[in-house]
């Protein structure tokens, strides 16, 4: 138990505060205590390992389900794999991209942002919720 | 690096076909074929200019992060499931 918190409660033993009084000292204290107790809970069980894809779909009243796991570490081998694109490759599909309303130079992006971009992946979710279609994608 | 690949292919009318791929034999089985494509593979990276043994490593990275990769594609009656261990 917390120090402050053990102390309140001896007031309140003794009968030096009333019951009102230690509810509110322990209420001011909480703004104090959330932080550690946030920093315990948010403390990473393990690094996720998995990049999950999970669909439940409708069609035709038939029920269909996608569910694809797939490592990070995969991910981060792929991100090495797009540093080894030749630049006149690139420069084509900017073009094509040009072409099709998508203005994005990728000879600007640099194999650090991306492995940054996987990195950062275990802190996203996406859920989707459509009456004939669910979508999730998480990392565990 | 994966050790085994099973597919398993559900059929709406029938029994669900199941194939167990080890990946050493076949890669072995494979070998004459894999002499003559790391050799084709680097020509490539000369002529493209792209590192040969950084595409290699990179390569060999991408093949040894496959185990746990894992594809369920399920529609009415019929599936696929992939597995790489």
């Amino acid at each position: 138990m917390n120090d402050q918190r053990k102390d309140i409660l001896d007031l309140l033993a003794e009968g030096k505060i009333t019951a009102t009084e230690a509810e509110q000292l322990i209420a001011a204290l909480e703004p104090a205590l959330a932080p550690a107790a946030v920093g315990l809970d948010a403390r990473p069980k393990g690094r996720p390992k998995y990049l999950r894809v999970l669909v439940d779909t409708v069609e035709n009243g038939e029920p269909g389900r996608v569910n694809v796991r797939v490592p990070l570490q995969l991910l981060r081998a792929g991100v090495r794999l797009a540093a080894l694109i030749p630049p006149q490759a690139l420069g084509r599909a900017n073009t094509e991209l040009g072409k099709s309303g998508i203005p994005v130079d990728l000879t600007q992006l640099r194999p650090e942002q991306l492995e940054a971009l996987v990195e950062h992946l275990d802190e996203m979710t996406v859920d989707i919720d459509q009456p004939d279609a669910k979508v999730r994608v998480f990392c565990e | 690096m994966p050790q085994l690949v099973t597919v398993r292919i559900g059929r709406p009318n029938g029994r669900p076909i199941r194939i167990w791929v080890p990946v050493l034999p076949l890669v072995l089985a494979l070998s004459p074929l894999l002499v003559l494509a790391v050799p084709a593979a680097v020509v490539a990276c000369l002529r493209y200019r792209v590192s040969a043994v950084q595409a290699l490593s990179t390569g060999w990275r991408v093949v040894g992060a496959l185990p746990g990769a894992r594809f369920d594609l399920e529609q009415g009656r019929t599936a696929v499931h992939v597995a790489i261990r």
